[in-house]
């Protein structure tokens, strides 16, 4: 990494150039296809992490880390799923990264990080769309604190496969949980349809005819017309 | 008005009962407005609509369904409080009275069950949050374009919409009217076999690091950032000029697609009407590098393409080969009048709009492979069937970014 830019880099916050750190960008696209390369830029981002730099940076770090972060990164990003300030962009980074080591990292993160912040982290988890996170998500479909709650749902919704649904049925939706909930649900049931799944999609829709929800229950009827088709 | 889910004839006739309980004593008036006349529909057959985020398009949006005899407007939402007063006081003069909600938290507007439709006019990192939480209450939706700010958005916007069969329309007007030179010779077949189009639109989208100002009073700029990374507060960052220069939120990677999408909404929205692709998605995008002039080619599975800065080619450039007889084809139309007139049209009928979500995403999606093929500097290909890129882990990074809790789709 151009030595002037990493040097702007630790220093790096809003109000600062930009243009200081442009060639940071250049390097990873001209590293491209050249894995040494990539390792190098990655693990001199990464460091910047565990440093003192000024919030502004890690969020630039965060960005390219996004873009190039591999299991080596993990450890780092990890670290700041418990910072109220950077746990967003450690997301940001963790949620686009294929390594497994990602989502476990968040996975581990769950018990341990504050309520405001587990909202994000059971998000990110929904995104990743890892079956493996069924089960520790479903753990928080009946939280008392709703805006777990309503959050589970939806990641298990964004999973959607027969694990989520699974989860999804020991749901007791509250007020604030019943759209989610059957949302997540109809996810679910249109994943099963699509995988040719439909006696198992109808029973999904079955279960949502006696929702409160007027277009909840149209939305399930209609689900068991396609089921019916032929 | 009647609609799949229908609270708001019931709730319309229980408010109409509750006030003529409470002055019984005095004789009871049933005024014009309520009966309707010519111009106006009966109050109980009017679509009752809200508006989230009421600023430069917004506001243009509220006036054109205010001012629509068959929408009854009861309800605004914008964070920032001079923009919803406003707002508040256009309704609250059109009806003499003050009913109209004015919030700043659309999930007040979104939980209430006589709202049938809603539209959308925040800057673009809300709008999918908002369209697929609107189609999960059961309300129908115009939404602003770039209707996503990312690829993987898209999908699950039209999801929504299907699932709960909401009418979402799009929200470009340029389409059906600014390309028309070329739009009516293209389905009348007087161009032959069309064969790429070229649209030149831009900037890129780019990162913002503007230093920190005062929030100003009555602004909630938690709110206007929710699932965009946390930035301190400019005036540059947030603002809804038009410009993309940098002193709005339409430059930056956060809000928008730079011109990309503001602009590539509208022309790439045109170019794929003409070239009739609204259905699909490029299958592969090559990038170009001539000398330093960067442009791109994009290719649909039946072999049409758009090209992206071409250079030496003018905006919505044709090529095609005109020794090709092509039968003229009926040129889909609005089913109302305008893009506005179309969606209440569809409202009513439950028809898919001019503008519908899917061929909305589909318009968009050529605007954000872009993004990304200029990112990368190189060609890529795309499987629109599964909404991500074939064999391109790096690429693949691109499709989506993590949302600020508490916000999620």
């Amino acid at each position: 990494m151009p030595e002037q830019a990493v040097e702007a880099l630790k220093t790096y916050d809003w109000g600062s150039e930009q243009k200081l750190v442009q060639p940071i960008e250049e390097a990873i696209v001209a590293a491209q296809g050249d894995l040494e390369k990539t390792k190098e830029l990655e693990t001199q981002l990464a460091a910047i992490l565990g440093s003192d730099a000024p919030y502004g940076a890690k969020q630039y770090v965060c960005r390219r880390l996004c873009a190039i972060g591999t299991a080596a990164s993990v450890p780092a990003l990890a670290a700041l799923l418990s910072d109220e300030k950077l746990s967003h962009m450690a997301r940001y980074a963790l949620e686009a990264m294929p390594a497994a080591e990602a989502g476990q990292a968040l996975r581990d993160a769950l018990p341990n990080v504050a309520d405001s912040l587990k909202v994000g982290v059971i998000t990110s988890l929904g995104v990743r769309g890892e079956d493996a996170a069924a089960q520790a998500l479903a753990a928080y479909l009946n939280n008392t604190n709703g805006e777990l709650a309503v959050a589970a749902a939806r990641a298990l919704g964004a999973i959607g496969s027969p694990a989520a649904k699974a989860a999804l049925e020991d749901a007791k939706p509250t007020d604030a949980t019943a759209i989610p909930v059957a949302d997540a649900k109809l996810a679910c049931a249109e994943n099963l349809v699509a995988a040719g799944d439909k006696a198992a999609a109808m029973a999904v829709y079955k279960s949502l005819l006696t929702s409160p929800v007027q277009h909840v229950k149209l939305a399930a009827t209609r689900g068991m017309l396609v089921c019916a088709q032929k | 008005m009647r609609s799949s889910y229908d609270p708001s004839r019931r709730e319309f006739l229980k408010k109409a009962g509750t006030t003529a309980a409470a002055v019984a004593a005095a004789p009871y008036v049933i005024t014009s407005t309520a009966l309707g006349d010519d111009a106006t529909a009966p109050a109980s057959d009017r679509i009752v609509m809200a508006g989230i985020g009421i600023g430069n398009m917004g506001g243009g949006d509220q006036n054109a369904f205010l001012n629509n005899g068959e929408v009854q407007y009861v309800a605004v939402c914008d964070v920032k409080e001079g923009n919803r007063n406003a707002a508040k006081h256009k309704v609250d003069n059109k009806y003499g009275n003050s009913d109209c909600l004015a919030t700043g938290d659309f999930r007040e507007i979104l939980a209430r069950e006589d709202i049938d439709a809603v539209h959308i006019g925040t800057p673009d990192h809300w709008h999918a949050i908002l369209v697929i939480e609107a189609c999960r209450h059961g309300k129908d939706v115009y939404c602003q374009k770039p209707e996503s700010r990312t690829l993987a958005e898209g999908p699950k916007m039209v999801a929504a919409a299907r699932r709960y069969a909401r009418v979402v329309s799009g929200g470009s007007q340029r389409v059906r009217q600014d390309y028309n030179g070329v739009v009516h010779p293209a389905w009348k077949g007087e161009l032959g076999e069309l064969k790429s189009i070229n649209v030149n639109v831009g900037p890129l989208p780019r990162e913002c690091n503007l230093p920190e100002e005062t929030v100003p009073p009555g602004f909630d700029w938690d709110m206007w950032l929710g699932p965009a990374p946390w930035q301190p507060f400019h005036p540059w960052r947030c603002s809804g000029s038009f410009s993309i220069n940098g002193q709005s939120w339409r430059s930056y990677i956060d809000y928008s697609g730079g011109g990309m999408t503001d602009w590539g909404a509208h022309h790439f929205g045109g170019a794929t009407f003409i070239i009739d692709v609204r259905e699909y998605q490029p299958v592969e995008v090559a990038f170009h590098n001539d000398n330093g002039q960067k442009w791109l080619t994009y290719t649909y599975e039946n072999g049409k393409q758009i090209t992206h800065n071409r250079p030496g080619h003018g905006n919505m450039q044709v090529e095609s080969d005109k020794s090709v007889t092509v039968e003229p084809k009926q040129e889909p139309d609005y089913k109302g009048n305008g893009i506005y007139g179309d969606f209440i049209h569809c409202v009513k009928t439950r028809e898919k709009p001019f503008r519908d979500i899917e061929f909305a995403i589909n318009t968009v999606a050529v605007s954000h492979l872009g993004i990304v093929a200029y990112a990368l500097e190189r060609s890529l290909k795309w499987n629109p069937a599964k909404a991500e890129f074939i064999g391109d882990e790096q690429a693949n990074r691109f499709l989506d970014r993590a949302k600020r809790e508490p916000w999620q789709i």
